[in-house]
């Protein structure tokens, strides 16, 4: 299964709350690979994806922070116009529903990363399989 | 266990015709002992004679703290000063301390009643109590200690804070009975589960919980999180300390007030009327074996009502249910009465937050609004908006369904809101009126 450990962190919507998360994983030497924050009025959750998520998960505890891990899958698409529609597409007709999805740096000429959280992660894996979706293990993760 | 069998399963009668003998005697010294009180029953055009049974108490006039307050510091007392062998004294946030004073029978008495309450939340002889609440003119501290002195059992007088030397003793000393305040408790479970200390490391099977009101869903909550029996236990300084009145382990339902030292009524606070028993109102108390300060018909604020079935554990004295909250602690929010209480039962009940609240009262564009800030557990934090979301919604909707007022939820990071080593200060109320 290539499944990617994802870091979610419960941050109060105030100044600097933000820059403590990173700034931890940063004086502890953790890469981040991508980053998305989701908000609301009130609060707000950073999602993670690092090089190094068990010492993350551990520096973040240390630090009291409230997280959650969750398994998420990056797909590797083409870098051109209609691309990622067309992987949409493909989940669309097969009744797969997406709760959130964001962008990725790939170094890779030509190619972008997308990184799925799917309601039905089993369901979603045998899909993009049967068709062909390149997706990403957490080695190769690791590696960009 | 009852530590003093005879006079804790007294029949009602006899206890009822103890009350009489003693209030008439307590009455009588007042009268001619303390100006205040002689002043006072003149006004009122009642005698001492004029008590004939105890339905006469209520022809009495009221003590307030305000009366409290006019005679400070020793105005109140019935004893020369060479015969009070120790004085306390209330907090006083606001205005002046109210200050008590005790004869050495006073202290004799007090620890008397504080032993038999520990002994009721199943304390005894070989128990090791660790004493966390704050010595000093507080009178939590040298009350606790006393009793559990009187009732031979081992006290340690660590008073309130320093919580990872608390731990470090609770475990090396075995500790078996914490007495503190359910929120320090809380804090206690917290800091325990964050030193990676288990539970069968220690030995702690008791806590008697006070000094501020709580509810049984937070009872819950630390009996689960520690392992332990949680009991309420009520008192408060002007009428002697803790140990007025004490939940007993066999029913953990309603607080056994001490009858034969003290007479509780329950009034409507707003015409003083007196209300039969089951009525919940205002709490009023007249000391009846107190020497160097009795106080006759003390209005407590504390809002409860008493239960006069007979309870399982054979004691024959009245309950009064667990303190729902200060006449002085009640919101009014657009009109509405509510307790802090009552928010913490609801949001104890909710899975997924902690028991760490905070109330902000405000008035914006002259109308009240209500915030009530919750710790979102680690168990319940989910990766997903939408969960968090629903979680503050049904809070809210929870408190609108019933009590009827919108307020606002704003769910927090855990370990953010502050904790306390005596007594909860939930509420912050920024209304400038």
């Amino acid at each position: 299964m290539k499944r990617i450990r994802q870091i979610s962190v419960f941050v109060e919507n105030r100044p600097g709350r933000l820059l403590e998360v990173v700034d931890l994983l940063g004086k502890n030497n953790i890469n981040i690979k991508a980053l998305s924050l989701a908000d609301s009025s009130d609060f707000g959750i950073v999602r993670l994806v690092v090089k190094g998520t068990d010492e993350a998960i551990k520096v973040l505890k240390e630090n009291g922070f409230t997280i959650s891990e969750t398994n998420i899958i990056a797909c590797m698409i083409d870098d051109k116009p209609g691309a990622l529609a067309s992987i949409l597409r493909t989940l669309a007709d097969n009744q797969i529903n997406i709760e959130y999805m964001y962008g990725f740096a790939s170094p890779i000429e030509g190619k972008a990363v997308m990184v799925f959280k799917f309601s039905d992660l089993e369901s979603a894996e045998k899909i993009l399989e049967q068709n062909n979706i390149k997706t990403l293990t957490q080695e190769e993760i690791r590696e960009i | 266990m009852i530590y003093d069998d005879e006079l804790e399963t007294l029949p009602r009668e006899a206890l009822e015709a103890l009350q009489l003998k003693r209030l008439q005697h307590t009455v009588e010294r007042v009268y001619n002992l303390v100006p205040f009180y002689k002043k006072k029953f003149d006004e009122a055009g009642v005698k001492p004679d004029d008590i004939k049974s105890l339905d006469d108490l209520k022809r009495l006039p009221f003590t307030t703290k305000q009366d409290l307050r006019d005679n400070y510091p020793f105005g109140l007392f019935t004893l020369p000063l060479e015969q009070v062998v120790r004085v306390h004294a209330s907090s006083g946030t606001t205005g002046k301390p109210t200050v008590v004073g005790y004869s050495k029978r006073d202290i004799q008495t007090w620890s008397n009643l504080m032993a038999r309450s520990l002994a009721a939340c199943g304390v005894g002889k070989g128990d090791v109590i660790q004493n966390a609440y704050g010595y000093g003119l507080f009178t939590g501290g040298l009350g606790a200690h006393y009793g559990g002195e009187a009732l031979g059992a081992t006290v340690i007088p660590i008073s309130g804070g320093n919580t990872k030397k608390q731990i470090l003793i609770m475990k090396d000393f075995g500790s078996t009975v914490l007495t503190a305040t359910p929120s320090y408790t809380l804090y206690l479970a917290e800091t325990l589960k964050e030193m990676g200390i288990k539970r069968d490391e220690l030995k702690l099977r008791v806590g008697i919980l006070g000094a501020e009101p709580w509810s049984d869903e937070m009872r819950k909550n630390i009996e689960e999180k520690l392992g332990i029996d949680a009991l309420d236990i009520y008192g408060l300084s002007e009428i002697m300390g803790p140990g007025v009145a004490i939940e007993c382990i066999e029913a953990k339902n309603g607080l056994h007030i001490w009858e034969d030292a003290f007479i509780p009524e329950i009034i409507d606070p707003e015409t003083g009327e007196v209300l039969k028993d089951g009525e919940e109102g205002e709490l009023v108390i007249t000391t009846i074996s107190k020497e160097a300060m009795p106080l006759i018909r003390y209005r407590t604020r504390d809002i409860t009502r008493i239960i006069k079935e007979p309870c399982k554990c054979g004691r024959t004295h009245r309950r009064i249910e667990r303190i729902k909250g200060r006449s002085d602690d009640m919101l009014i929010i657009r009109g509405v009465n509510i307790f802090p209480s009552q928010i913490e039962s609801l949001l104890m009940e909710t899975e997924g937050v902690e028991p760490h609240y905070q109330l902000i009262v405000d008035r914006v564009n002259n109308l009240d609004t209500l915030e009530v800030k919750v710790e979102v557990s680690e168990k319940l934090f989910s990766d997903e908006i939408k969960h968090l979301q629903r979680l503050k919604e049904r809070i809210e909707k929870d408190i609108k369904d019933l009590y009827g007022i919108t307020v606002k939820v704003t769910l927090v990071e855990p370990k953010t809101l502050q904790r306390f080593e005596g007594k909860a200060k939930r509420v912050i109320d920024k209304r400038k009126i």
